[in-house]
């Protein structure tokens, strides 16, 4: 696949939107998880700077930055200063591989002087061959970070933290794989678009050689797989590590976990990383169990229809589809992103023996069990 | 062109944090170093395509792996024994033997699978998805033995590790 000037143009400032979208998206979340605590537990949370107390992200940011500049003395210097920058990059580099939306086809145009095009831009940062894959991977470094946060620190509770953190996520790792593999049994591939095609229209599959078809339910994969997307969405809440498994940061043991030692913008930057996290395993689990940017009982045909109305053919009809899927995509991470609040300031925190002993001898044999099940029935749908 | 430069890149960040495991004393910075080199091995893989492969061995090595050797070492604050161990010119002799009987293994084995095979043989897959079924067919049929074999011995150490520790009081033992 070759690129000329301009489309390699456009694709370097497409990631720089994709890590610019994310990195916003941070304080929104922020506002949205405090004034969603206080509408939780009778509160007003954050109300008095700007309208519904909005520009109070902005008062925080400005606060982040002038604070002032902490070392602690016995601290490793350079680890010190090197986990908050790599705590913001498994999130920024997963994200890169979403989908959000179809491609824009761009028709062929003359600038300065020559001819370009047409183009395919995609909705994606990169369209990475065996995207799965290459999300878990950058996702599992996640732990680094707060290993080197805890050991560059000096302090005991960061080091508790770090070390719980790590212990905590390669726990829950297994058992977030093992959903996936579930996952990939159905789909049949790596690849998220291919995923995403496949859960169009009403549901249907092939069971014991005839078609089964419910019209009432739209193709997610959901259907096929709740216990799969139980497990997998417990596991995300794990791996993030918030409520009810922040045992790292559990502030009435270990006074604030692994960021014990870090202010300012140090810990915004751990807070980038965190939400980011929960950015990408929200659009995972939507591309997996509820159909990516697909909109249900509305195929894309019907959708191009639709917009043929409005915007007549050609390359503003491909433009309003992609941003109609866009719109949708992003109504149900908002939705995904809002539930993990919820999650947070409604479940009480577990203890350290019972968040082990769900990892190891809950959650590790039903996902086994879910894996069996499904690679038993799609032998005997395709049989 | 931008290929080539990035695998020589690649090249020498593997090489150099390669090298930092062997030379650097303090063991966390050691076992650092050993993730940003096995990190970059995936990237290497990533450039020559094999997807599959670098992803696991992101998540395998770099993932888990490794977080569990940095999680032990700072659980143990290795500083003192890095002294006593490399001391002595028993320790040295044994080292070093052990070192080039390793070398002679891998080149040795290198050497005999390249043996049979020509460039002319390989031929890229036309998609990844392809190739990691390739994979996995010649796994679970041609390497079904070693496939097994290894996973029997990953079981054996693992049960060796945790009686071994039982023997000693396992996690409540007291520190003399």
């Amino acid at each position: 696949m070759r690129m000329d000037a301009m489309e390699a143009a456009i694709n370097a400032l497409k990631l720089v939107v994709i890590f610019g979208m994310m990195i916003q998206a941070v304080p929104l979340l922020v506002w949205l998880e405090r004034r969603g605590s206080a509408f939780i537990q009778h509160r007003f949370g954050p109300n008095r700077v700007g309208p519904l107390g909005l520009l109070q992200l902005l008062a925080d940011a400005v606060k982040f930055i002038n604070k002032e500049e902490f070392v602690p003395g016995k601290g490793h210097r350079l680890l010190f200063f090197l986990a908050p920058i790599l705590a913001m990059m498994p999130g920024a580099l997963a994200v890169l591989a979403i989908p959000f939306s179809t491609p824009i086809e761009i028709a062929a145009f003359d600038f300065a002087g020559s001819t370009w095009g047409p183009y395919l831009l995609k909705v994606q940062g990169a369209d990475i061959p065996l995207g799965i894959i290459y999300i878990f991977g950058v996702s599992s470094l996640a732990t680094y970070p707060l290993l080197l946060a805890g050991w560059g620190s000096s302090n005991k509770f960061s080091l508790m933290g770090a070390l719980r953190a790590s212990a905590q996520m390669i726990s829950y790792e297994l058992a977030m794989g093992l959903a996936v593999v579930g996952v990939m049994i159905i789909y049949g591939t790596f690849y998220l678009n291919e995923m995403i095609d496949m859960q169009q229209g009403p549901m249907n599959f092939m069971f014991m050689g005839k078609e089964v078809i419910f019209p009432y339910l739209p193709n997610w994969g959901i259907f096929y797989q709740p216990l799969g997307f139980l497990l997998f969405l417990v596991c995300s809440y794990a791996e993030a590590n918030r409520l009810p498994f922040d045992l790292p940061e559990a502030e009435g043991e270990l006074v604030a976990g692994y960021h014990t030692e870090y202010g300012g913008f140090k810990m915004l930057m751990f807070f980038i990383g965190e939400y980011g996290h929960m950015i990408v395993s929200s659009s995972v689990v939507i591309i997996f169990y509820f159909g990516g940017y697909l909109i249900p009982f509305l195929s894309t045909e019907d959708l191009r229809q639709l917009l043929t109305g409005f915007v007549g053919e050609g390359a503003m009809l491909s433009l309003a589809t992609s941003l109609v899927y866009l719109l949708s995509f992003i109504i149900k991470l908002v939705i995904f992103l809002w539930v993990f609040i919820w999650v947070r300031w409604s479940l009480p925190r577990f203890r350290y023996d019972q968040l082990m002993d769900l990892g190891w001898k809950t959650m590790l044999p039903w996902g086994l069990l879910n894996t069996f099940v499904t690679m038993l029935l799609v032998y005997l749908a395709h049989g | 062109m931008t290929s080539t430069v990035l695998f020589y890149l690649l090249q020498f960040l593997i090489l150099a944090s390669a090298l930092g495991v062997v030379l650097i004393p303090n063991p966390i910075y050691c076992a650092l170093m050993l993730a940003v080199s096995m990190i970059g091995i995936s990237a290497l893989f990533f450039s020559l395509e094999a997807y599959f492969v670098a992803g696991v061995q992101l998540i395998v090595y770099a993932g888990a792996v490794m977080v569990l050797f940095v999680m032990v070492i700072m659980l143990f604050n290795l500083k003192n024994e890095v002294v006593a161990f490399s001391k002595g010119l028993l320790s040295k002799v044994l080292k070093v033997s052990l070192s080039v009987l390793i070398f002679a293994l891998i080149a040795s084995s290198l050497s005999m699978s390249f043996a049979d095979l020509n460039s002319s043989q390989l031929q890229p897959y036309e998609s990844a998805m392809r190739s990691v079924k390739e994979l996995s067919a010649l796994l679970f049929t041609k390497y079904i033995f070693a496939f097994e074999a290894i996973s029997i011995l990953l079981i054996l150490v693992v049960v060796g590790a945790v009686s071994l520790a039982r023997a000693k009081g396992g996690t409540h033992a007291s520190d003399k």
